[in-house]
């Protein structure tokens, strides 16, 4: 087992409204993950994915704040450090984040080059206008953009070069984690097949040393990433390798999920898409017990009450469900 | 207007092939070819283009704006040659005289001739840069007056819209970014004064400080019989008259502009690109002047919208304040009906407001990449 770059245990991040509601929209995360390896995050929309990534950035503003838990970075707990000192020293050189709306995160009246200045001078003040250029040269050279781009503003650049000056600016100080926010929903397939690409270039590269993976296409993952986390209504509900999870989903929402999409293999012709019955619940309210019961068809009572805790099983896999691994493929065998 | 225009278009063959060829040399690259021949198609084709259209526009509106000038004051009820008749006709009991004299002054100005052909006169004259002679102060030709009248409305006007536009930004960002009190005590107070009228505002002004306090003269631009001269008794005569209309013109525009400005904070400060950045380690304090560069730029266009309504407030600080520029003129020229002398003042603030707008029109396009990029389009 090698080293472990990322741990977090027991995450909770609240959203606090205008009226003065908590929202959890993170609650109870656990993972870990190791060097060179990559993990999706799948789920349906609004069950948390994009805040759990902004939770792990150690950074909170509001209206996200910070509940309980630890984030442990190579060793460094960073949710004990003060906010100034994580953003001196955490963000984008321990972790950095490639944002879902990669279209509109360049500033438009600031050229490129100008806000990778920006962002490398946070960390080395020092740094003269010739290295950072040089580096900036370099890491565009390596994504296939000219060197051209960066002395535009985002403005003139096309879409999928937008994409990519992105990955570039995220990527420059070289992180150990590296969070991709659905960094190719805005894309068309060949464009997205590139991006996904690219960053694994540059962890083959060594540039960056794992990457967390944010997606709401399942199949996706399954080409992407090592492992595969499914996340429902701000919890991880199954957690374990891109093979596991795809092939032999555990958890009865897992199933679902998988049950819902179109594999491009052979018999999927014939296949039916089930969807799941039922919407996620509200997370101001979240259900007592289980929180996938209401729309769970092999739920009994007691997965209304009783509270539910994640269950280690072999092959390091995870599933939060009542029922274990043996009741649970008893109960698909029936079908 | 439209020969400076076309001069740039007809240069641009000479030294268009210099950078091409230098860029050739320096970089074999295929890349950086095409970029310095773009550029080049965006200095010919974009700029060139758009600013020849503008200029257009712009002409154009001039027109209709002389045109205006020239039909409003003549709808002005009241006889325009009472104001000469008062001063030559003193002592004369013979009407058969008086009347003579009056034709001899209507036929001087024009103003025995149908309308039609006083418009065209009045063009004609107006191409060869003659405003013609003012009625009410016979014999001053018009342009003098003005030319004696603008630099005391520009030095008073460009400050203080500035002025006005700058703290009234300034404010809106802070209110944007702090909220909390400040948002809920200096805007509200920003907004309340800004809605007084312009009038309202400077009467009131004149009263508290000027008459009940007694801080700041009451009329004028300077001390009534100082004779204008470089000294410092004069200059700090002038400082000391300028406070009031001054103050009175920025405080008008400063809740208007902090408004603006402070939406358009707010919406900007929950832009993708400021997450993007304080997810980058970026510090708030940058992140701040990003926001303020990028909120900033509609408030250029508000400045070059509300400009004319800005002007319209400070004319009439003038004349409250019986400041010697154009407003005060103009208010004694209307209100004596000498049309040369509306018409000209109306066109000269027409020029001024057409001016600016279309200064801003370019400092706008230099500003802001974005708009750039339409442009040349």
């Amino acid at each position: 087992m090698s080293k472990v770059i990322l741990e977090v245990n027991n995450l909770m991040t609240k959203y606090i409204t205008r009226y003065k509601e908590n929202v959890y929209a993170v609650n109870d995360v656990s993972f870990k993950l190791e060097e060179g390896r990559s993990v999706g995050i799948a789920g349906e929309s609004g069950c948390g994915k994009s805040t759990l990534a902004l939770s792990l950035m150690g950074y909170y503003f509001p209206p996200l704040h910070y509940t309980s838990g630890e984030i442990i970075i190579d060793g460094r707990k960073i949710t004990d450090m003060k906010p100034d000192d994580v953003r001196k020293q955490v963000l984008g050189t321990e972790i950095a984040y490639i944002p879902q709306a990669a279209m509109n995160a360049l500033n438009p009246t600031r050229k490129v080059i100008k806000f990778i200045e920006d962002v490398i001078r946070v960390h080395d003040p020092k740094a003269t206008k010739k290295d950072i250029y040089d580096l900036a040269q370099q890491r565009f050279e390596l994504l296939n953009l000219p060197k051209e781009a960066l002395h535009k503003y985002s403005v003139e650049l096309s879409g999928g070069m937008k994409q990519r000056t992105v990955i570039a600016v995220s990527t420059i100080l070289s992180p150990k984690v590296l969070i991709a926010d659905e960094p190719s929903s805005a894309l068309d397939v060949t464009s997205q097949k590139m991006v996904i690409k690219m960053i694994n270039d540059l962890m083959d590269l060594g540039i960056i040393k794992s990457m967390i993976f944010i997606t709401h296409e399942l199949p996706l993952l399954y080409n992407v990433t090592d492992d595969i986390m499914v996340m429902y209504a701000a919890q991880l509900v199954e957690t374990g390798t891109a093979d596991q999870m795809i092939f032999d989903p555990l958890h009865p929402y897992s199933k679902g999920l998988m049950g819902s999409i179109l594999v491009p293999e052979d018999g999927t012709r014939e296949a039916k898409i089930t969807a799941i019955p039922g919407t996620p619940p509200n997370l101001k309210k979240p259900p007592e017990g289980c929180r996938f019961a209401e729309r769970c068809k092999y739920a009994s009572p007691q997965c209304k009450v009783l509270n539910v805790e994640v269950s280690h099983l072999d092959n390091n896999r995870k599933c939060r469900c009542l029922l274990s691994e043996k009741e649970l493929r008893e109960v698909y065998k029936d079908e | 207007m439209s020969e400076p225009v076309k001069n740039p278009d007809d240069k641009i063959p000479d030294d268009f092939q210099a950078p091409k060829n230098s860029g050739d040399s320096d970089n074999p690259n295929d890349e950086s070819d095409i970029s310095t021949s773009s550029w080049e198609r965006f200095r010919r084709n974009g700029y060139t283009r758009y600013y020849t259209k503008r200029t257009i526009w712009f002409l154009v509106t001039l027109v209709a704006a002389a045109i205006l000038n020239f039909i409003l004051p003549r709808l002005m009820p009241g006889d325009p040659l009472a104001a000469i008749m008062q001063r030559v006709a003193v002592g004369l009991h013979d009407a058969e005289q008086v009347r003579a004299i009056y034709y001899h002054y209507l036929q001087l100005f024009g103003l025995d001739r149908p309308v039609i052909e006083q418009f065209f006169i009045y063009f004609g004259n107006l191409f060869r840069g003659d405003l013609g002679l003012s009625f009410s102060r016979f014999p001053r030709p018009v342009s003098d007056i003005i030319s004696n009248a603008v630099p005391w409305t520009i030095g008073l006007q460009l400050p203080a819209i500035l002025t006005g536009w700058i703290i009234g930004n300034f404010l809106g960002a802070i209110a944007a970014y702090r909220r909390r009190i400040f948002d809920k005590i200096v805007m509200p107070a920003s907004l309340f004064v800004s809605g007084i009228p312009a009038f309202g505002l400077a009467v009131i002004l004149l009263a508290v400080f000027a008459l009940n306090l007694g801080w700041f003269p009451v009329t004028g631009g300077y001390e009534i019989g100082l004779i204008p001269h470089f000294s410092w008794r004069f200059i700090s005569s002038i400082i000391e008259h300028y406070h009031l209309p001054f103050w009175s013109i920025v405080l008008i525009s400063i809740g208007g502009q902090a408004l603006g400005m402070r939406s358009m904070s707010i919406y900007e400060l929950n832009a993708d690109y400021v997450r993007y950045s304080r997810f980058m380690g970026i510090k708030d304090s940058k992140i701040v002047r990003y926001v303020f560069r990028n909120a900033m730029l509609p408030q250029v266009t508000g400045l070059a919208l509300s400009l004319g309504t800005m002007m319209g407030g400070a004319i009439v600080a003038e004349i409250i304040f019986s400041y010697p520029g154009l407003g005060t003129a103009l208010l004694q020229a209307v209100r004596e009906g000498d049309y040369p002398l509306v018409s000209g003042i109306t066109l000269v603030i027409t020029v001024m407001v057409l001016a600016s707008v279309f200064l801003l029109e370019i400092i706008y396009g230099l500003i802001d990449p974005r708009v750039k990029t339409t442009q040349y389009e």
